[in-house]
């Protein structure tokens, strides 16, 4: 068993089959990063959530789909402790109390647009991670510059340090919020539409980089996709939501049509990736 | 010094409480506007005046004790009924504020002798700053102020963004608990000086003043603490000197900063990275 877990952990891509059948026999092991179980949430009297299960290894990237309003924020954000289930057990990293694991975790959220009348520069949000509890007020700003560099320089806005984060593009913003969530070292990472306000060429570079990250940094990623070519090419597990898990696997099982039709319903034929030769 | 030798006693007390509460006020004002707590802040100055109607109706003579307590009572009310009804921010507190108001004018126009002092509680009295009031408004404004500097980083994030704050480990209810709390006893502890009508202009205008001229957080709290206390103290003094209410003068005198630090920003100082307001 052990010597199973390991090559798991070590070779993700080729095991999919094989750590799939792993999982239903251990669902508390310590190669988990995400365990949800039977999650139930409802926001403004409608039922959001309706029995969700889930679990995560370490070590993979795993893409969330799903339609519009299907609930993969809600349930980013209860994974995170940001929203409160109505019943269900969510376990990050191990921990029953979500608030013990979060330093090890990063977080990018769907929708961040910094208020206009906040000056805070790059530097400063920056910096806020890194000293959460102690004051960057005093520090001076080269010290804090070292440490921010390489994460700045991997995803590209060493240049936007100076610039107050509510003057940033989509983009560019999304860019810094993706060091927020890496300054910490996470042992997990959860994008919830990384994408969103990236130009179209930069889309595919982005997922690159990101899974670029997951390869060289060894973390667990976690990301909201409506990009299925992207799912496609760096996801090594899919899960496709609608209120409950509708399919999980590899992308390879869960892009045929069938499943796939069961998740989006209708929608499918808004979304033109579905057409790719994969 | 022989400035200070010749003036009577209750100047120096209001000089002192000026040179206290104003830059505290303006310190917790760069966090106030940028959340848009500005009318939160004249809620809860204009609830005090119910606190002085109540005081005097139960027979107590000085009002800094029910100020602090009925304002405390509206911060509380404010923040439940936002959590437990279906009310906008903005409903909520204007219902407060006026039905605050009215109870409180109609109680003092009850109480025949107390008719005359509505005017001071408007727009501020130097003479009704007494010793006791300078002792409460050092040791709370020390308090606060160290709290306020320990919490800079979480109450910064929480600032730009509430999610990113819980994923970071702060403890948002409580911090914006506090926060309120804080915010609330300021407030009220600077009515005695600034008047229930001209309070939140000292929350509001020494960070606007401070944000033309400044390019990060840092910056923007530091100028907005000096500009406090620069306001503070010019304008209790152009009040003892030309014998004008205490509040409107300040005001003037924090304006008149306004007014140079936009023309300054505008045509001294180069910002190509200032945002341009939308
Ligand atoms: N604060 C809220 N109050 C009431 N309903 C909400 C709230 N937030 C979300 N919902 C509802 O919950 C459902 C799921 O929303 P959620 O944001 O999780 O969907 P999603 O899968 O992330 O969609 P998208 O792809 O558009 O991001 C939607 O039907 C939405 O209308
Ligand atoms: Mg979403």
């Amino acid at each position: 068993m052990g010597l199973f877990s390991a090559s798991h952990l070590t070779y993700p891509n080729s095991h999919r089959f094989l750590s799939h059948a792993y999982k239903a026999y251990n669902h508390t092991g310590a190669d988990i990063a995400v365990s949800v179980r039977d999650l139930h949430v409802s926001l403004g009297g409608q039922s959001v959530l309706r029995g969700v299960n889930l679990h995560l290894h370490r070590g993979q990237l795993v893409a969330l789909i799903g339609p519009n309003g299907s609930g993969k924020t809600t349930l980013l954000r209860a994974v995170v402790g940001l929203q409160k289930p109505d019943t269900g057990e969510v376990r990050l990293l191990g921990e029953n109390n979500i608030q013990k694991a979060l330093p090890r975790v990063g977080y990018v959220p769907q929708r961040f647009v910094p208020d206009r009348s906040f000056i805070l520069s790059v530097r400063e949000f920056l910096a806020l991670r890194l000293r959460e509890t102690q004051s960057w007020f005093w520090h001076r700003h080269r010290d804090t510059d070292d440490r921010l560099m390489a994460d700045m320089a991997e995803l590209g806005v060493e240049s936007l340090l100076d610039r107050p984060i509510a003057a940033l593009s989509g983009g560019q913003l999304q860019r810094v919020l993706i060091v927020f969530a890496l300054l910490k070292r996470p042992e997990l990472l959860i994008l919830d539409e990384p994408t969103a306000g990236v130009d179209s060429p930069g889309e595919k570079t982005f997922y690159d980089l990101i899974g670029e990250i997951h390869r060289r940094r060894k973390l667990t990623v976690v990301l909201v996709s409506h990009d299925l070519s992207m799912v496609y090419r760096h996801a090594s597990w899919v899960y496709a939501l609608n209120g409950v898990v509708c399919c999980e696997g590899s992308p390879e099982q869960v892009m045929n049509a069938d499943a796939l039709k069961e998740t989006y319903g209708l929608n499918i034929s808004q979304h033109h990736h579905i057409g790719h030769p994969f | 010094m022989t400035f200070l030798e010749n003036l009577p006693s209750f100047m120096l007390h209001a000089f002192t409480v000026a040179v206290v509460m104003g830059p505290l006020c303006a310190l917790l004002g760069v966090f106030v506007t940028a959340r848009r707590m500005a009318f939160f802040s004249d809620t809860i100055s204009h609830s005090a005046l119910a606190g002085i109607g109540l005081g005097f109706l139960v027979g107590l003579e000085d009002p800094t004790w029910p100020i602090v307590l009925f304002s405390l009572l509206i911060a509380g009310a404010i923040l439940w009924l936002k959590e437990h009804t279906d009310l906008l921010t903005d409903t909520i507190m204007a219902l407060l504020l006026s039905g605050s108001v009215a109870f409180g004018i109609i109680v003092l126009s009850l109480l025949k002798n107390r008719r005359g002092e509505l005017h001071r509680y408007l727009f501020g009295d130097i003479l009704s700053v007494n010793l006791d009031d300078v002792w409460l408004a050092i040791v709370l404004s020390s308090a606060i102020g160290m709290w306020l500097f320990t919490k800079l980083s979480p109450v910064a994030l929480l600032t730009a963004s509430e999610d990113l704050a819980h994923v970071s480990g702060v403890r948002t209810r409580w911090l914006n608990y506090a926060f309120v709390l804080v915010l609330t006893v300021v407030v009220s502890l600077s009515i005695r000086l600034l008047g229930i009508i001209l309070v939140t202009s000292l929350v509001v205008i020494p960070p606007a003043a401070a944000r033309n001229l400044a390019r990060n957080l840092r910056q923007q709290l530091i100028l907005s603490l000096i500009i406090g206390l620069i306001g503070g103290a010019v304008g209790t003094v152009a009040s003892y000197h030309w014998d004008i209410p205490c509040g409107p003068a300040i005001v003037m005198a924090c304006l008149a900063i306004f007014i140079l630090s936009l023309v300054v920003g505008k045509f001294w100082l180069n910002q190509p990275t200032r945002a341009k307001s939308a």
